[in-house]
């Protein structure tokens, strides 16, 4: 998100979903809508039917894929040349909205002296994508008069994840599709509260709101509330908390500016008072509704880092695979247990109520925090979630108008809503851009932080699956779900099964540099020659084994989406997983 | 149906709060989100039901629900079950304001579930409800029972069946309930005269005009039954389903079903009754993997020919009633409709 | 039989989807205390009468018989249940014992994509005001 943040000034979709069914074109990037975000994928088949064209980048032939006017299936990992070129022809085919560059955005210049000099056969070269579907692509998205893009993992999951999400900015400033109704940029965001937990300040550099933990009058605010100031540096990242240490180190080729010293979300630069060592460790974990051991990258150095840990706390409503490691297990409420709100991909914060009691001594996990935060001394007295949501609106300014009252008997809010009379915001940008002027950030071609070489000569690349969710900790005690879905698969090209002899059903080994791991394969078209696809829903199957933790420098994403990986018959002689 | 009484207006929620003392009275209610659901009414005169709205779900979330509770297993160190069943209550039930294709529902469900002495859930529950139906004089947005000989008005099936005369329902007694209802509380209904009868088939034919659509059911039953569909009609809809189970699950009719077993441990666990759909790819897959669906290609084939023309055969009517609810809720536009339409292409 | 009236049928309780972003709204139908089928809000802009597949199987999960019930302490190596006091004491003790010898920075927070706001909000407020740090994040990236 920190790709919107930096080109609009909010990493948030800036559409409504009903409002992709509007639109003339749709862009649908690093997206596998049908199976990961359903109800978008159904406005989109509703567009269809209406006349809309669709135009999908994804080097998978998805189903989104299949219904597209126009699929261009680009290397993995060149996103950003092939966006540079698509502006390149809009830009050479007249097709700039001159009047929204001029009147709302900044920085034009740098990206049209840069688009001036960008090479198409340059493009054709790093994307595999034919000029002539380039062009088609540009024209048919640069004549549009309202134009969607739509993007998801594929496009952040990268190590150049940023500059994935600022091109596809750039492209929608540069046609003049923000702003307005039925036009934006919408990143699709993976999981029910999301969302939240980012406006929430769940983020070692942002107080609730993305207010920054680094502006004193911010810090004072919240002092002046809870009695107690927050600390004035950024705090660790996931991964540096889950790894023991900063991601990328000693991780394959990465660019000189990710250095551990130039990191936002480091420990770098130790000129604050109190500011800790960045040597120093991660002794404690305390996780709530999470599951790293099954859902980050690189799983043997996660499963390493917490053997190494002196405590580990775990609130769950399963016993996840985290769980099981844990020192303490707290039994968790579900959603259906408790009051609360969610807010989803477009921005709508909404009411869950409680239906049944909780299981056996279950509690919410507000009543947790709150018990353990009277514990050490600091009472939480709350005798609601309402009451909860009354601070947060004191404090965090987009939320200022919601109260769980006003979400009652209706579908939510969408923020920003700044106050009690606020009706919401559907779309976002309109009249100005969150930051003032809208910024065309120029990006270069990244290459990925792994590439194949004789020893690993595939890509993996991996993703969710319809049928499950995240680490499955809900979605595999389904027993529909799971007689639906129940094996980790593998999708393999057939090309390169045939190389290698692999029938569909056989067992294969998958081997990259941080492990190896066991699936059945499946030969599908929906790959490309060269990349192998797999889930990480299953913990029989645990895929991040494999995974790299080389992230965006910015975003602190890890690149999901590409490894290097050796693909051989698992062979019977060994049966090192079932 | 033979006799006809009136019922006014002004004494409808009179009525439902007596009968509320007897029964769980469910009809439609229209909550604050504007949802209109079947849900059981605690006080009919402070919840008045919404009669001007197509509920969403149907009496199947009632007499055959989602997820069933069978059992509490134990098995023991031989590998032998032991079955407790929950204790469970089944309080006599009134459905009010009951839609002819809803009630026609019910009927289909009666057939697939009464005969034997098996299931014995839906037969308690059956047996202890009563069904008062209501006629629609206008047919709802995505409506095509006529096209389905399942309304827009009820000739049998009900306890009562009510049209909405104006200022007075015209109540017509279907069953010995109904009969029981008029014995016991007479001072609610006056005899109807000749003339409001004959007001009920002036209705009906305004009631038959009134649909927003032509519908073209029996063409696609015809070409079905002789197997002279155009091409490319499975391929097309296979397509587009995405697999959500959706339409199955709010149909009326759809009875299919999976039985599972939730292990809380090695040793205990529950045994679950739960709705399935024939359009999932496992529900006709094999132990060892074989699948005589093939999901790329025949995904809503058992679907719709079942509905329309297994049933056909079978109980000389299709299972669809026409209520519409599958209509505009599939993700990727693959409804019945969608069907019949492509069927007459 | 004279059904005994109830002030507030709680038969159709509207929420919120807990799978993906899209935030479907749906109505959980329950059974006294037993959640018995799952129906799609037809008005709601997201739902719009239709669930995918992982919210519609939403029923088989929740009262699962595997679920968590009580709170559970590792004690020689294995984890065994415990009382809610004790597994407070204990956490509390070992935060506040780790955050004195180690600093605050030795304490990690991971907050939930799948918990609610106010519970994302106050663990980060528990993170900041009370474990003095800002190591707190969720998988927002993954």
């Amino acid at each position: 998100m920190a790709g919107l943040a930096t080109t609009f000034g909010s990493g948030a979709m800036t559409n409504s979903i009903n409002e992709i069914e509007a639109a003339e074109v749709i862009l649908v990037s690093g997206s596998n809508t049908t199976e990961a975000h359903p109800q978008v994928a159904r406005r989109i088949y509703a567009a269809k039917d209406r006349g809309a064209k669709l135009i999908v980048i994804d080097p998978r032939r998805t189903a989104i894929a299949r219904l597209a006017d126009l699929h261009l299936a680009l290397k993995p990992g060149s996103d950003i040349p092939l966006i540079n070129g698509l502006m390149k022809v809009i830009l050479d085919e007249n097709l700039a909205d001159d009047l929204f560059i001029e009147l709302r955005t900044e920085n034009f210049f740098a990206l049209r002296d840069y688009l001036y000099r960008l090479d198409l056969a340059e493009v054709y070269r790093q994307t595999g994508v034919a000029p002539e579907e380039l062009r088609r692509a540009a024209l048919l998205y640069g004549r549009a008069g309202k134009a969607v893009i739509c993007y998801c993992l594929g496009v952040t999951q990268h190590v150049c994840g940023t500059a994935n999400v600022e091109v596809l900015a750039n492209l929608a400033m540069l046609t003049g599709n923000v702003e307005k109704e039925d036009a934006g940029v919408d990143p699709l965001r993976g999981q029910n509260n999301v969302q939240g937990a980012c406006d929430m300040g769940a983020l070692p550099g942002m107080l609730p709101g993305y207010q920054p933990v680094t502006d004193p009058e911010a810090r004072q605010r919240f002092a002046a509330a809870w009695g107690v100031e927050p600390p004035a540096w950024p705090g660790r990242t996931l991964l540096a908390m889950t790894h023991g240490r900063e991601p990328d180190s000693g991780d394959g080729p990465v660019s000189k500016s990710d250095s551990p010293a130039a990191k936002p979300g480091g420990a770098g630069g130790a000129d604050q008072p109190g500011q800790p060592d960045p040597a120093s460790g991660i002794r404690a974990l305390l996780i709530m509704g999470e599951n790293p051991l099954l859902s980050d990258p690189d799983l043997n150095g996660v499963a390493e880092n917490f053997r190494r840990l002196d405590f580990l706390a775990v609130s769950d409503i399963f016993l996840t695979e985290t769980a099981a490691q844990a020192d303490v297990v707290f039994p968790a409420a579900c959603f259906a247990e408790k009051d609360g709100c969610f807010t989803n991909t477009e921005r709508r914060v909404q009411l869950i109520s409680r239906a049944v009691a909780p299981p056996g001594q279950a509690k919410s996990d507000l009543e947790i925090i709150a018990a353990l935060s009277q514990q050490l001394g600091y009472p939480m007295d709350y005798q609601s979630a309402a009451e909860v949501m009354e601070e947060i609106a004191l404090l965090t300014p987009i939320y200022g108008g919601i109260y769980h009252d006003r979400l009652a008997g209706g579908w939510g809010l969408q923020w920003p809503c700044w106050d009690r009379q606020h009706p919401g915001t559907p779309y976002l940008h309109k009249y100005y851009f969150t930051r003032g002027r809208g910024r065309f950030a120029v990006a270069e071609h990244q290459p990925p932080a792994e590439s194949t070489d004789a020893d690993y000569p595939l890509l993996l690349n991996t993703g969710r699956v319809y049928h499950h969710y995240h680490t499955g900790s809900m979605t595999r005690h389904s027993a529909i779900l799971n007689r639906e879905c129940r094996h980790p698969l593998l999708q393999i090209n057939p090309a390169d099964a045939r190389a290698r002899q692999i029938a569909g059903g056989e067992a294969v080994r998958l081997i990259s540099r941080r492990g190896e791991v066991e699936f059945k394969a499946e030969l599908s078209q929906q790959v490309p020659p060269g990349m192998v696809y797999g889930n990480f829903h299953f913990a029989e199957a645990p895929i991040n084994q494999l995974t790299t933790t080389a992230s965006d420098r910015r975003a602190r994403c890890p690149e999901y989406k590409i490894c290097a990986v050796r693909l051989e018959k698992a062979g019977g002689d060994e049966g090192r997983r079932p | 149906m033979s006799d006809q009484y009136l019922l006014s207006r002004d004494h409808l929620a009179p009525l439902l709060r007596r009968l509320a003392k007897e029964y769980r009275l469910v009809a439609p209610v229209r909550n604050d989100h504007g949802d209109t659901m079947f849900q059981e009414i605690a006080n009919p005169v402070a919840t008045v039901p919404d009669l001007e709205s197509q509920p969403q779900n149907s009496l199947k979330d009632f007499l055959f629900p989602q997820q069933e509770h069978l059992y509490d297993y134990r098995l023991d160190d031989a590998g032998g079950y032991h079955f407790q069943p929950p204790a469970t209550t089944t309080p006599p039930t009134l459905f009010f304001g009951v839609r002819p294709c809803d009630l026609n529902a019910v009927l289909y469900l009666d057939v697939v579930f009464l005969p034997g002495r098996r299931e014995l859930s839906y037969r308690r529950r059956r047996e202890n409800s009563l069904l008062i139906g209501l006629n629609c004089n206008q047919p709802f947005a995505d409506c095509f029972c006529a096209a389905v000989n399942a309304g827009p008005f009820l000739e049998e099936g009900s306890d009562l069946q009510l049209t909405d005369l104006g200022r007075d329902f015209l109540v017509e007694v279907g069953r010995a309930g109904g009969a029981e209802i008029i014995r016991r509380w007479p001072h609610f209904f006056r005899s109807a005269p000749a003339e409001e009868r004959n007001r009920r088939f002036q209705l009906y034919l305004e009631a038959r005009g009134g649909f927003s659509r032509q519908v073209h059911a029996d063409q696609a039953i015809k070409r079905l039954a002789a197997d002279t569909l155009p091409s490319g009609v499975w391929e097309e809809l296979a397509t587009r389903c995405q697999d959500c189970n959706g339409c199955a699950y709010l149909c009326p009719t759809c009875t299919c079903f999976t039985i599972v077993d939730q292990p809380q441990d090695q040793h205990h666990g529950r045994r679950l009754r739960l709705w399935d759909a024939c359009t999932a790819t496992g529900f006709t897959a094999m132990a060892g993997g074989h699948n005589p669906v093939q999901p790329g290609k025949d995904k809503l084939r058992q679907r719709f020919r079942h509905k329309l023309e297994l049933d056909v055969k079978k109980h000389g009517r299709p299972s669809c009633m026409g209520c519409g609810r599958c209509v505009g809720a599939c993700f990727g536009g693959a409804d019945i409709l969608h069907f019949i339409n492509l069927a007459g292409r | 039989m004279n059904a005994v009236p109830r002030d507030r049928v709680r038969e159709n309780v509207f929420t919120i989807c807990p799978y993906c972003g899209c935030g479907c709204g749906l109505y959980l139908r329950c059974e006294g205390d037993q959640v018995v089928g799952v129906l799609p809000s037809r008005h709601h802009p997201v739902s719009r009468g239709n669930l995918c597949v992982k919210g519609w199987q939403l029923p088989e999960v929740i009262q699962h018989p595997a679920r968590l019930t009580s709170p559970l302490r590792r004690k020689n190596g294995r984890l065994e249940p415990v009382s809610w006091d004790e597994a407070l004491a204990y956490c509390a003790a070992e935060l506040g014992r780790i955050g004195a010898e180690h600093g605050p920075e030795a304490l990690g927070v991971l907050a939930s994509a799948k918990c609610t706001c106010e519970e994302n909000y106050l663990l980060q407020k528990f993170a900041r005001a009370v474990l003095k740090t800002n190591n707190i994040d969720h998988c927002a990236r993954l």
